[in-house]
């Protein structure tokens, strides 16, 4: 039996199968593997993206935490921050004593990454009491100052004299900028 | 010469079955382009997008350790403080107690309180009452104690009491 093909139906098989190996050619060669990476693409962005809010999660709870501490510690970190200003804080503290005498001496080796300045006072007090006063009001005050040995009290008549040297810590320039 | 009474019909390249199959594969073809260009701009929208967000990370990284610092800071500011406030506390009951410990039949004069060390001068009617009373306590508080005496003008005693505490012995202790 002989089959008989037109030419006609030649060329249509021929172009059918031009076209449909250029599908397959086309499928396998370029849409299966872009079609693979953008899959593996879409899977790492979800993971970045993830990445990123944990990230941003974690930025924010440090920011709460920067905030809290720093609102407990308002008057701490201001403290820090103040230069000391000898006529201020006399005119603060002369409550406590009889007479008061600041003298803002040069400045002292930092103290934990602080720079420290050394303050010598001398005062006069009625009692006791009033020192004792005194040193609550300092925890107060508008600056961090340790008040330091050598403390000396001498009687004067009906009133005590007393001299010491104070500590005022400020933040150094580094530490501010920060 | 006629052969034929029709109308020969014009032969065309596109027959019914070549319109068929291209309109097939045209359609596939269109699909599959179309498949391609969305996989493309999909590229490079990913491309973007990831770029974006090693931004936003970089961005989050440096702002994290801006206020790592600021809080390493402030924890700093806040131990300080405390040890500072503590320390004038301390100070202020060291001296309550002190002022406490000298009984109502001697005097003070002067006090110098010092680091490791307190000298008191004053004045007691005699030693009996500065030993039992003053000298007793003070030795129980500091490892070294020394007094000296000498008469003041209504016949009481003049005192000088030096203490001292002993760094090596207080970290011995410890």
């Amino acid at each position: 039996m002989k089959i008989n093909f037109s030419r006609q139906n030649i060329y249509l098989l021929v172009m059918t199968m031009f076209l449909l190996v250029f599908v397959l050619v086309f499928s396998f060669a370029v849409l299966i593997p872009n079609g693979k990476e953008y899959r593996v693409k879409r899977v790492e962005l979800k993971k970045e993206n993830i990445g990123l809010k944990q990230l941003s999660n974690f930025s924010i709870e440090k920011e709460v935490i920067l905030q809290k501490l720093q609102s407990d510690n308002l008057h701490v970190i201001k403290a820090f921050g103040t230069e000391f200003n000898a006529q201020r804080f006399e005119k603060q503290h002369k409550l406590f004593f009889s007479s008061l005498s600041i003298i803002k001496m040069n400045k002292a080796e930092e103290e934990e990454g602080f720079s420290v300045y050394e303050v010598n006072t001398t005062s006069e007090i009625s009692s006791p009491k009033s020192f004792y006063n005194f040193l609550d009001a300092v925890n107060k005050s508008d600056w961090i100052i340790a008040v330091n040995f050598p403390i000396n009290f001498k009687r004067d008549g009906e009133m005590i004299s007393s001299s010491f040297t104070m500590k005022v810590y400020n933040n150094k320039e580094s530490n501010a900028t920060e | 010469m006629r052969y034929s009474y029709i109308k020969p019909r014009a032969k065309t390249i596109f027959t019914k079955d070549i319109q068929l199959l291209f309109t097939f594969f045209g359609v596939t073809i269109f699909m599959l382009f179309s498949t391609y260009a969305f996989l493309l701009f999909r590229d490079y929208r990913f491309t973007q997008e990831m770029q974006d967000i090693k931004e936003q990370k970089n961005q989050l990284s440096i702002n994290i350790s801006k206020i790592n610092k600021q809080i390493a800071v402030a924890q700093k500011q806040s131990l300080l403080a405390e040890k500072i406030f503590t320390k004038n506390s301390v100070l202020k009951d060291s001296i309550n107690n002190l002022f406490d410990l000298v009984p109502s039949r001697i005097t003070l004069s002067e006090a110098k309180i010092m680091q490791n060390g307190l000298i008191l001068y004053g004045i007691t009617p005699n030693k009996d009452v500065y030993n039992f009373m003053l000298q007793a306590p003070l030795r129980s508080i500091f490892h070294r104690t020394y007094s000296s005496f000498y008469p003041a003008d209504n016949g009481w005693l003049r005192f000088v009491s030096t203490n001292y505490i002993d760094e090596e012995e207080l970290s011995s202790e410890n």
